[in-house]
């Protein structure tokens, strides 16, 4: 088995299209039982995904295998890491204490081990001593971001998102460009539903990150929500960027610049002529719907009907 | 090798033949003692004959060229990496654990 560390690719802010592809076509590969199953890893690392249950099962069959694992060389125990988080993921406690004790052996006083057998700690729900186990961590190195990361996590889970909002918006002041953070308490005020803070937050995104589209989408979302004809006619210009960035394949913000036409026409509904033509876009309108039905004909075409219909409604 | 590298190579040879052509030339035009304007036209020809070879082959050689547009269908972006630093263990998942066994 070969390990390819010229094809581990860097990490990036985002997913590509071909990415995902590749990414997908690895996974079926491997379950099937073809090969591949060291790139598959390195690839979900190095896209930061979620994949913990194939991560712990094909990252566990390599490690279980002397001669595979002797064969990353280095990279063992950088696999290690990845199926001790994954194995903690799915709640496979004994498999994540076995990773960590072997990192342990080989690695002995590091950081690193040390906050992974925190980690570990909260995996098991011992949360107190989590907290004691992050704080003893702090202490010799007080600006260690991960761990203050792991501290908001912690109160997220335990249910307490304003301690946790809290917390974020003090490491935040420290470290104000952390694109995760800042993504981190957009969702915490969302799930909040204040929405003006997690614009806030979106706007902080978008300055650092103008070319991620999917932040430009959040944003144009939560200024829909927040409603008001100002707020919609800005939601418009971002569903637009959105479109602009992706290439028009984003069927979401297509349909997002259908909605705020229709949502436009009815709130204005009291003005006068020229207010209205001003802030109507009629071509963008129409453009947008006949992209969608596009989109359907292509990949859902049972549900065209369904979904011809519904923009008619919105377009009157 | 391929048929482009060969073309590449014929290329840049006959390049080379039509530099050293021009060195020739300016030795005789130094021993007749005449100003240098340019080459004669047949290492004109050779030039222009190597520049089109040359540059046929540098951009069939090299193989398909990435797409550089953001939103092409290729790099266009469609999604974001999984939060992880925040990740959090205390979801449904947990009760569903999977059967896996450690020999190490």
């Amino acid at each position: 088995m070969l390990v390819s560390s010229s094809k581990i690719t860097r990490a990036r802010e985002m997913v590509t299209k071909t990415e995902e592809k590749q990414l997908n076509q690895l996974e079926i590969q491997v379950d099937n039982g073809g090969g591949g199953t060291w790139e598959y890893l390195c690839l979900v690392r190095n896209l930061k995904l979620r994949r913990s249950e194939k991560v712990l099962k094909h990252g566990s069959s390599i490690l279980n295998d002397p001669r595979k694992r002797s064969a990353l060389g280095p990279y063992e125990w950088t696999l290690n890491e990845q199926v001790a988080i994954a194995a903690m993921d799915c709640q496979c406690l004994g498999v994540a204490q076995s990773c960590i004790k072997a990192l342990q052996k080989k690695f002995p006083g590091s950081k690193r081990v040390g906050r992974l057998e925190a980690l570990l700690l909260e995996a098991k729900g011992l949360w107190g001593e989590a907290e004691e186990a992050y704080a003893s961590l702090l202490e010799d190195n007080p600006l260690d971001q991960a761990i203050h990361k792991r501290r908001v996590a912690i109160s997220k889970a335990l249910g307490k998102p304003s301690i946790a909002i809290e917390l974020l918006n003090k490491y935040l002041e420290l470290f104000m460009a952390d694109h995760d953070a800042w993504r981190e308490l957009a969702e915490l005020y969302l799930s909040l539903q204040m929405y003006k803070q997690a614009a806030f937050c979106y706007e902080e995104l978008i300055l650092s990150q103008p070319t991620v589209p999917l932040y430009h989408l959040a944003y144009a979302e939560v200024l829909y929500t927040i409603g008001g004809v100002e707020n919609i006619i800005s939601a418009r210009k971002y569903y637009a960027a959105t479109v602009d960035l992706t290439g028009g394949k984003n069927t979401r913000a297509l349909l997002g610049i259908c909605l705020c036409a229709s949502a436009i026409a009815q709130l204005s509904k009291g003005r006068n002529k020229e207010d209205k033509d001003a802030t109507a876009a009629p071509e963008l309108h129409s453009l947008a719907a006949a992209a969608v039905e596009k989109e359907y004909k292509q990949k859902a075409p049972d549900k065209l009907q369904l979904i011809s219909s519904a923009l008619r409604i919105l377009k009157t | 090798m391929n048929f482009g590298f060969l073309v590449g190579v014929f290329g840049v040879l006959i390049l080379s033949h039509a530099a050293y052509s021009t060195i020739q030339y300016r030795g005789l035009l130094k021993i007749m003692e005449e100003e240098f304007s340019r080459p004669p036209i047949n290492v004109i020809l050779e030039l222009i004959i190597g520049l089109a070879l040359c540059m046929w082959a540098a951009l069939t050689f090299p193989g398909k060229f990435l797409s550089i547009h953001p939103d092409s269908d290729e790099n266009r972006a469609v999604s974001l990496p999984d939060n992880s630093d925040f990740m959090i263990f205390n979801h449904r998942g947990r009760l569903f654990p999977p059967e896996i066994d450690m020999k190490f």
